[in-house]
């Protein structure tokens, strides 16, 4: 005659596990911070202050041989800077690198994938061929590159002969310089354009295209009522990031030219490189990539409000 | 709460394993194969040429025009065609310097995503914002006061420096990548192994771990390969020749043309090679953690 009722152990979210009083009150709250904590303290040790330390490099007048001891110059570094005609060269090279590396990145790397998005034999081998650039390491793209564009033995020079065209010093005519490191950088980083709008073009439900291809509409009206709406944001965010990464790329360009020809290609970061560790002044380095870093920001501060701008048409 | 994050992680899975193409046609066909050979042509000539350089005579290389041809047979002497180039003691210091970056940077980033995954607390939001602002930092903006920085700690020319300096670099996109890991996880499993008197970090370590283990791996190749490619800060800490990692090793040959190029391309073979099998292993996730954000919103 026993009422079995079923008694489920209390089970508590864990908000109130975390409040319940007990011996282990403080521990309890204590805990997350042990567990975040060294990933905050070494972000702090190794990002946050070299940054302080950078943004105080650049008001010191700073030499190689003395890291730690600098005589404060107030803004003389950026006073300099901003009146120097090489200053505006340099940021001048950042945004024409930037500008001609993002467009072309992603208008071949989108329409790799829309390429892409259609079935054909042999699809597999073509994406992988077409991707494996990325993951080549930039200095072996490098090396690759600068052997392709040598001036007397270069595979390149013996293409464009063929067509009558005179051996070309691609890395050392201040005409080329630029061309050829933006090339370079294109093959480089496309890929990853074409791989993540691919992904995107496929998460587009092909029930869409079914209703626009009943309501009669061309592969042109499709792609702008259907395919673009969809892929707008990811391409959005792609030319973000591809945007951030071109102003802050070192590897391909001072490898490649190492900021020449005649500085055509000496990008904000590159001037940053050579005035630290060839020029050994420490100080205008710093303020250098101050200036880059708010490049930077503007940027992104220019993308949040595109779409915010963006968000609120839709709303 | 964990199991509307479940359901989530579950609603976005659809994305990873991609539907069945459309198959929609905007191009005409020859216009389209005649693009496809463009891009294959672009995209795999140079990787083509790298090999072609790698297997050509000495011979071919100067004065006259280089074959179109790898000749194989050079493939059968690998040590000859390797020459004097130092390449295994750089590729053994590329695995040691990716190592040790991929090592610290994952019980960092274990921890940290399993704090940012799993508890509420003062400065949540702050901790994340250091992890996410910290990526946008130029490394050539960082590398002169970390140089600064290190040579006062003494901790220039050796291994362990750079090993710490990549790690600060390396470490936030693998927090991001286990604390989204985590959270696909019911916090039920936890639940029960708390109220059996586990301790944290017991749970963290033998329950959680194992469970996330696809996206921990994932974390570790991409953390490699990223110490494998890493360049600007061994080329300004490491001065000396035999601590180089591979990277500075083979830039040391750019433009200098004193060893013989087919020697160097072969080196450079080999360091790309394995760079080409970690990207294979992580190329979906890359993508789907880079188009969570754009294909959500």
């Amino acid at each position: 005659m026993s009422l079995r009722i079923p008694i489920s152990p209390p089970t508590a979210a864990p908000d109130q596990i975390q409040d319940a009083p007990s011996r282990h009150h403080m521990w309890q709250r204590l805990s997350p911070y042990i567990y975040i904590g060294p990933a905050v303290i070494y972000l702090v040790i190794f990002m946050i202050i070299p940054v302080v330390q950078g943004i105080r490099l650049s008001f010191t007048k700073t030499p190689l041989v003395r890291p730690d001891g600098g005589t404060g110059v107030g803004l003389d570094n950026y006073s300099r800077l901003l009146g120097s005609s090489q200053f505006y060269n340099s940021l001048g090279a950042t945004i024409l690198y930037t500008a001609a590396t993002v467009a072309f990145a992603v208008l071949v790397g989108a329409g790799a994938a829309l390429l892409l998005n259609q079935a054909f034999k042999g699809r597999t081998i073509v994406r992988a061929i077409i991707t494996f650039p990325w993951a080549v390491p930039t200095v072996a793209t490098a090396l690759i590159f600068s052997w392709i564009f040598n001036r007397s033995d270069g595979v390149l020079n013996e293409v464009v002969g063929v067509f009558g065209v005179g051996q070309q010093g691609w890395l050392v005519d201040p005409k080329y310089g630029m061309a050829a490191v933006v090339l370079t950088s294109v093959w480089k980083v496309m890929p990853l354009v074409m791989l993540v709008v691919l992904a995107s073009l496929q998460s587009i439900p092909s029930e869409l295209y079914e209703a626009s291809r009943m309501d009669g509409a061309g592969a042109l009206e499709t792609f702008k009522a259907v395919t673009w709406p969809h892929i707008a944001p990811t391409v959005r965010v792609v030319t973000l990031l591809m945007t951030i990464w071109s102003i802050r790329r070192f590897e391909i360009i001072y490898l490649l030219t190492g900021g020449g020809p005649v500085d055509s290609t000496n990008t904000l970061v590159v001037n940053v490189y050579r005035q630290a560790f060839s020029n050994q002044e420490l100080g205008r380095a710093a303020a250098i990539g101050a200036l880059g870093l708010v490049l930077s920001l503007l940027v992104t501060v220019v993308y949040f409000i595109i779409e915010r701008r963006n968000a609120a048409k839709e709303a | 709460m964990s199991i509307d994050q479940a359901q989530k992680s579950v609603q976005q899975a659809p994305h990873k394993r991609r539907l069945k193409a459309p198959g929609q046609r905007q191009f005409s066909k020859p216009f389209r194969y005649i693009m496809l050979a463009a891009l294959v042509l672009f995209s795999g000539f140079p990787l083509y040429w790298m090999l072609n350089t790698a297997l050509s005579e000495d011979s071919e290389l100067y004065g006259q025009a280089q074959g179109w041809w790898p000749h194989w047979e050079r493939l059968i002497d690998f040590g000859d065609l390797i020459g004097s180039v130092p390449i295994f003691k750089w590729l053994t210091n590329s695995v040691v310097i990716a190592g040790g970056t991929t090592l610290l940077s994952l019980v960092f980033a274990v921890l940290a995503g399993y704090a940012l995954s799993r508890f509420k607390f003062h400065g949540k939001g702050a901790a994340g914002f250091l992890l996410f602002a910290t990526q946008m930092l130029p490394e050539a903006l960082l590398v002169v006061p970390i140089y600064a920085l290190f040579a006062s700690l003494g901790l220039l020319n050796g291994m362990g420096g750079l090993i710490l300096a990549n790690v600060a670099f390396t470490m936030p996109v693998s927090v991001w990548i286990i604390k989204g890991a985590i959270d696909a996880i019911p916090y039920e499993i936890e639940e029960a192994a708390s109220v059996d008197g586990c301790p944290r970090v017991t749970i963290l370590s033998l329950v959680l771990t194992p469970l996330i283990l696809p996206s921990v791996a994932a974390a570790a190749v991409i953390n490699f390969f990223d110490g494998w490619n890493e360049f600007l800060l061994a080329k300004t800490f490491i001065a000396e020749r035999d601590l180089w990692p591979a990277s500075v090793g083979l830039a040391s040959f750019i433009g200098q043309y004193l060893t013989s190029l087919n020697s160097v391309m072969a080196a450079a073979l080999l360091f790309t090679l394995p760079a080409l099998v970690f990207f294979l292993l992580v190329q979906r996730r890359i993508v789907s953690g880079l188009t969570a954000g754009s294909v959500k919103g």
